[in-house]
């Protein structure tokens, strides 16, 4: 026996995803977080694998690992106290920011405070020009004046980055050797190391991110590490990266930024495995936990990939799974206005207290608490025992709005469930117009704790005809780790106008690229099998102020075939914006290269086969559509491929419950995924 | 009442859910970079009578929620399925504000009735006219800002009307970019269309509209929930652009705020009379019009975050604007410009909340945004480069809990700047300095929010550097409870140099090779006495640069010697300015407006406001001019403060016997 484990922390529980490299059957498990101890959950999902499955660590050639040690830094800003070193004149690049507030309709609204603020911003004398030529060379007694600040300011680590930079590093690595020489005790990274773009916020906003949840990074990895090596784990520990990809957990000490939103990246990149593998190619991925709610398009079977996610309060500029938030999740707390009106959320009961059913000290009525009044839960115990439902504590919260609502209980708890289901339809809504896509072409693929008992209901207020619900909907984010690749982004702003003198400089700039991802992939990583080279260019009309991601043709892009180039940036273009002109002139701000090295991919098995109409556990009463209904409970572990059931029914199963609403009939596929499709 | 109230809060959803999907759609679709950079558009759904029931919350313009269609949508007779109306006049049924944005509405049709309209606008980069992009302050009436269309079907029955657009796209400098953004606008109507269709299929029709109704109530009972929590009272402010018109006088703004119950009026009698430039304000006298209650939705936003955005919030107020003034102008008055009145509106409004709930209300915000615009040629390569570059934007108000934001916030909080590293690869400028400016926001316990400030070089001769929305160079953002009105504004040419050149309001340039562009903008108002603001956070000011060790000492009371803080002379120093201050003062104005109101105190203003209203609307500009004209004489000659109105309307009518034969 051989096994690969997947691992992913997230806000409530930690999810284990198990493969059995030999029968390719997947084993999934739920511990709770620990978010007081950063990594004891994993070793106590480990004892229990070992318990209950037999499963050994010497027996694990693969572990790959999600953390949220890294945004959690950031949320509760706990990170590094940092110094920035800046051109002169330019000390308040954190502060403006990109101007434009969070909020724009309240005259109370502020800007996040900067995770460096302006004491610890220091002028360097220096000046590169737009074109990459130096100006005003580096004076030297000012970097020496900016470290002493530094330590005055009780900084362990210093940020380098200069107006220009990402046109000609130099000024920036001058700085940073003067660091090293005269304070090696402080560590020092530069914006062009850390991702050379242009647009002096972003990049510096960027590598200010990576600096300040480097030593906590480090530290978790290496006590990661060194537990692993302890229990008899050999393999090298991958970790997840917000780019859906993986990287060695060496290697995540010092490129941190690149693992930030690594949970939810590998959810989607998990999601649309599980997808493709039931044949679905388009798809709308909904994944709701116990303090999150997410959606991502899955497009022809891709997700997407955009810079600018959230991370707290900060953008964070690099390549990541695009992911949007919908909502607190099951934690959304319900209740009533001054006007009489129904509210749900923004406020969440969080992992603690959590909702009431969960017994652990919660009084608000949630979205949960909802579910459980109506019937959906306590079937079966949630999260493999780490959580019982008593419904009894739901309907005592909910009693305390029904009276305000003039409502039953039950009444009231189906009418959260509506309130928040169309609070998630406007979210939705906008992402389908922000793509410029149909959301009814699109099947909604479930997952997370919660996803699957809101999916249906969601699916029908958004006319969405197919839902698809994972084997094990509540590991599709460790299942993620498990298939990604070894994989990093490269990327050179050359600003260049798209015309046949370009070509030169194109050819020139992948080459260089071309030549750093190797060496990141074989050097770095010690990657010895295949990889893929994905070429792109980030392009704009000229006056435009934004750029589009122009993916190419490798050859031609290796070539400099600018004409190749423009006319997919037209298509692009037109794509997305629904407009092109080909007579006006483009520019290519940025060229891009992704390497991608294959790590076996599981199969999954395949379930036993039946053509017999599934058994249901039993009978219960669920209400929804404003009447109690009696419906067919069904275990997930008792069905089996090719059966079909109907909708009104409830399937529970140790990770998460599915809602089925009537008008939907499901099929259950060979893997033991259920894709269920909405009659007429 | 018959909708209950989980059913209202699911349309909420979906109301809100298919204007956000407009919005989505016309930003996405838009082919002006204007459009995406600025978002000077906005989309709304509207009950049959043309009320605006719901608007976006993540894209678009925030003035617009209470804006009425009714008017322009009556002057079309009649309406099919298919049709879109159109308007750009501001004369038109006061819908647009200005000729540059255009208007359009789209009919829903159930069963053939009409059950409401997907509506909007979008602001057009130019709509011909005198001058490019349609808009200047110098212009003196609405023919010279561009082609006005008056409401007129674009669209009959699904079908381009072909001569309505032709004439149209005749007349402007940039037709392509028009006509893309156009596509785009009606492609997000019929977005609209889609989804109201999709919410009566689902929510049937009945039910649908009562839920319009329903949603105006509730926005109305929110906005009176947050009055009933205002002390009843008149609350009387006045504030000012710095110019009435290139190099004029003061324009002045006035509201008496009266607040009854859950009600409020708000009287802007006492200002200015309409004037020979284009910052009037079009209203058409309209009680409720949207561009009146700008401030009050910043407001009652404030008051209450969950407040619902629609024309219900607007029932409890009505405005009272007499015709013939710079609030309710009479064609064809120029309205271009009607942005920077706007923008003095919003900060009288917040003045005159600031007196009824003190504890509740901020400072006032810098309150003036110039848009910078570069006109140059890029000597590599002999190409015309027209950019825009940062704009410069003030700070936020000291606030009850907090400093007022730096370098943009409150209601200024939309605009985006451009990186320095973009402007300089594209637009052949050095950037030599972009940042905040030191001691700039106002003192207070909340300090004024600090301004943005840029300096840079140009390389060609014969650069042209435009500065639109200039103000705040001569009259202060004011500061509230002891606190101090922030920095002014100012636009220098080769600051230190022996060329230096202070231009101030002026919001227009031509620069040479190696000239130095500075250009900053004005602070927020303090929030409460600078005196009593803790000691480590003036120290903390002092470390980020954002006070200087001297403003310190000279606003805050704060001693520090080689970056400590002398505790002892700063208890000495603070007991003996707390002992200097005056007492009982709500407003801090600043010394140039008090300079100012020495001679022009409120008497004199009411007298003035009063005798102009008796002449005929063509004359009180001038005479209005003439007689500040006088004052400004007499003034000069020492005899400035105590002069009465009447004494000097009586030197101008010497002067003029024309106005003697027509005021009798």
């Amino acid at each position: 026996m051989s096994y690969r484990i997947g691992v992913d922390i997230g806000g409530t529980f930690t999810d284990f995803c198990v493969f059995n490299e030999k029968t390719n059957e997947l084993t999934p498990l739920k511990v709770l977080s620990t978010p007081a101890t950063p990594g004891a959950e994993v070793f106590e999902g480990m004892r229990q694998l070992g318990e209950r499955h037999g499963i050994e660590p010497s027996r694990v050639t693969g572990f790959t690992h999600g953390t949220t040690v890294g945004i959690n830094t950031v949320i509760q800003r706990k990170g590094a106290r940092m110094a920035l070193f800046t051109t002169e004149g330019f000390g308040d690049v954190l502060e403006l920011a990109r101007l434009r507030m969070p909020d724009t309709t309240s005259l109370f609204c502020a800007r996040p405070e900067p995770l460096i603020t302006k004491e610890r911003v220091f002028p360097i004398a220096e000046r590169m020009l737009a074109d990459g030529t130096p100006e005003r060379s580096v004076d030297e007694a000012s970097v020496k004046a900016a470290i002493a600040g530094a330590r005055a300011k009780g900084c362990v680590g210093i940020i380098v980055s200069l107006i220009n930079g990402y046109r000609n590093p130099a000024h920036e690595q001058q700085v940073k050797a003067i660091v090293e020489r005269i304070a090696p005790d402080l560590f020092v990274f530069c914006s062009t190391d850390v991702w050379p773009v242009i647009r002096e916020y972003e990049r510096t906003t960027t590598t200010i991110i990576n600096g300040y949840i480097h030593p906590r990074v480090a530290g978790y990895l290496t006590s990661l590490q060194r537990a692993l090596k302890e229990r008899g784990v050999r393999a090298e520990p991958l970790i997840t990266k917000s780019n859906g990809g993986v990287m060695s957990a060496e290697l995540g000490k010092r490129a941190c930024v690149g693992m930030v939103m690594s949970g939810t990246a590998s959810g989607v990149m998990g999601a649309s495995y599980v997808a493709r593998a039931c044949g679905v190619s388009d798809a709308i991925t909904l994944d709701i936990g116990g303090t999150s709610a997410d959606v991502a398009l899955i497009d022809k079977g891709k997700p997407q990939f955009g810079m600018g996610e959230k991370i707290g309060d900060f953008p964070l500029y690099m390549p990541t799974v695009s992911v949007t938030s919908i909502g607190d999740g099951g934690g959304s707390i319900a209740w009533v206005d001054d006007f009489g009106v129904l509210k749900v959320g923004p406020e969440s009961a969080g992992s603690d207290p959590g909702p009431a059913c969960y017994g652990r000290g919660g009084t608000r009525p949630t979205i949960t608490d909802a579910f459980a009044v109506c019937g959906f839960l306590g079937h079966a115990p949630l999260g493999y025992n780490a959580v019982t439902v008593d419904p009894a504590k739901a309907r005592t919260a909910i009693e305390t709005i029904a009276g305000k609502l003039k409502r039953t209980v039950e009444d009231t708890a189906e009418a959260i469930i509506k309130v928040a289901i169309s609070g998630m339809f406007v979210e939705i809504n906008k992402l389908g117009a922000r793509y410029g896509i149909d959301t009814r072409d699109y099947a909604l693929m479930t997952f997370g704790g919660a996803g699957p008992m809101m999916g249906c209901f969601l699916a029908r207020e958004l006319n969405m005809k197919r839902v698809l619900v994972p084997m094990a909907p509540g590991v599709v984010c460790a299942l993620g780790g498990l298939i990604a690749d070894m994989k990093n982004d490269f990327i050179k702003t050359v600003y260049l106008d798209a015309a046949p003198a370009a070509a030169k400089a194109i050819k020139a700039t992948y080459a260089e690229l071309e030549k750093k991802a190797v060496a990141w992939l074989r050097s770095e990583q010690g990657f010895k099998g295949k990889y893929t080279l994905t070429y792109s260019a980030d392009m704009n009309y000229q006056g435009q102020s934004f750029e589009i991601e122009v993916f190419l043709d490798a050859k031609k892009a290796k070539a400099g075939d600018v004409r190749h180039i423009l006319s997919a940036f037209h298509k692009a273009h037109e794509a997305i914006y629904a407009f092109s002109d080909d007579n006006a002139g483009a520019r290519i701000v940025n060229l891009r290269l992704v390497i991608a090295g294959a790590l076996p991919k599981p199969k999954f098995a395949r379930l036993r086969k039946s053509t017999r109409p599934p058994k249901p556990a039993k009978q219960i009463e669920v209400r929804f559509d404003g009447k109690r209904h009696k419906v067919p409970l069904y275990h997930r572990a008792d069905l089996l491929a090719g059966q079909k059931l109907k909708g009104p029914a409830v399937i529970a199963q140790d990770d998460a419950t599915t809602c089925v609403p009537p008008g939907f009939a499901g099929t259950v596929a060979a893997h033991g995924d259920i894709i269920l499709s909405k009659r007429g | 009442m018959a909708i209950d109230k989980v059913t209202l809060q699911i349309l909420a959803n979906h109301m809100r859910a298919a204007a956000e999907n407009m919005a989505y759609t016309l930003y996405r679709t838009a082919h002006s970079t204007f459009v995406k950079e600025t978002e000077d558009f906005t989309v709304a759904l509207t009950d049959p009578d043309g009320t605006t029931c719901a608007v976006p919350l993540d894209l678009g313009a925030t003035w617009y929620p209470g804006l009425y269609y009714g008017r322009a949508i009556r002057m079309i007779d009649r309406y099919e399925e298919g049709d879109i109306g159109c308007t750009n006049d501001p004369y038109s049924g006061f819908l647009a504000t200005h000729p540059p944005d255009l208007h359009l509405w789209k009919p829903i049709f159930h069963k053939g009735k009409v059950m409401g309209f997907a509506v909007g606008h979008i602001h057009n980069t130019d709509v011909g006219g005198a001058v490019p992009a349609s808009l200047s302050r110098a212009l003196t009436e609405i023919h010279q800002e561009g082609i006005r269309i008056p409401p007129t079907k674009l669209y009959r029955k699904g079908k381009l009307n072909d001569e309505l657009l032709g004439v149209m796209l005749t007349n402007v400098r940039v037709p392509e970019q028009n006509w893309g953004d156009l596509k785009a606008f009606v492609g997000a109507m019929n977005v609209g269309e889609r989804k109201v269709k999709e919410m009566l299929a689902k929510f049937g029709p009945k039910t649908f509209s009562e839920g319009l109704d329903a949603l105006l109530d509730y926005a109305e009972h929110q906005a009176r929930e947050v009055l009933r929590a205002i002390p009843d009272g008149d609350y009387f402010f006045s504030d000012y652009n710095d110019e009435d018109s290139p190099g004029g006088h003061p324009c002045r703004f006035a509201l008496t705020l009266k607040i009854r119950g859950d009600e409020a009026v708000l009287d802007f009698t006492g200002s200015d009379p309409q004037l020979n430039s284009s910052i009037n304000i079009p209203t058409g006298g309209d009680p409720r019009h949207t561009l009146m209650l700008v401030g009050v939705y910043y407001v009652l936003t404030t008051m209450n975050p969950n407040i619902l955005l629609n024309s219900g919030l607007t029932r409890p107020f009505t405005c009272v604007l007499p015709e013939g003034t710079v609030v309710n102008p009479q064609f064809p008055a120029a309205v271009g410009m009607r942005s920077m009145s706007c923008g003095r509106l919003r900060s009288l409004i917040y003045g005159a909340f600031s007196q009824a709930i003190p504890e509740r209300m901020p400072a006032a915000p810098a309150g003036s945004s110039s848009i910078m615009n570069v006109m140059t040629t890029d000597d590599r390569t002999g190409r015309r480069i027209l950019a825009a570059i940062n704009p410069i934007v003030g700070g936020g108000g000291g606030m009850p809990h907090g400093d007022g934001s730096n370098g943009s916030g409150a209601d200024s909080a939309y605009l985006k700047n451009t990186p320095v590293e973009i402007t300089e690869a594209e637009v052949p400028v050095q950037v030599l300095r972009y940042g905040l400016k030191p001691d700039s926001g106002g003192a207070g316990f909340m300090r004024g929010g600090l301004a943005s400030w840029m300096d840079f070089k140009v390389f060609s001769p014969h650069s042209k550097i435009t500065a639109r929305n200039r103000d705040r160079s001569k009259f202060r953002a004011w500061g509230i409870l002891g606190g101090k009105a922030g920095q002014l504004s100012n636009f220098i040419i080769n600051p230190g140099r022996n060329s230096e050149k202070i231009l101030g309001n002026t919001d227009f340039v031509v620069v040479d090779p190696g000239d130095v562009i500075r250009i900053f903008a004005p602070g927020g108002g303090g929030r409460g006495s600078p005196f009593d603001r803790p000691v480590d956070k003036v120290l903390t000011d002092v470390e980020r640069g954002y006070v200087s060790v001297a403003a310190a000492e000279r606003e805050y009371g704060v001693v520090i010697r080689e970056g400590t803080v002398d505790r002892n002379a700063t208890e000495v120093l603070r007991a003996e300015r707390r002992a200097a201050e005056p007492q009982g003062r709500h407003f801090d104005l600043g010394p140039e407006r008090e300079t100012f109101e020495r001679i022009w105190t409120r008497e004199n203003y009411d007298d003035l406001t009063r005798l102009l209203a008796k002449l005929p609307v063509h004359w009180r500009f001038f005479v209005k001019t003439k007689i500040f004209d006088a004052a400004n004489a007499a003034a000069a000659s020492g005899g400035g403060a105590g002069i009465g109105v009447d004494a000097l309307y009586r030197r101008v009518r010497e002067e003029i016997p024309e106005l003697r034969r027509m005021a009798g």
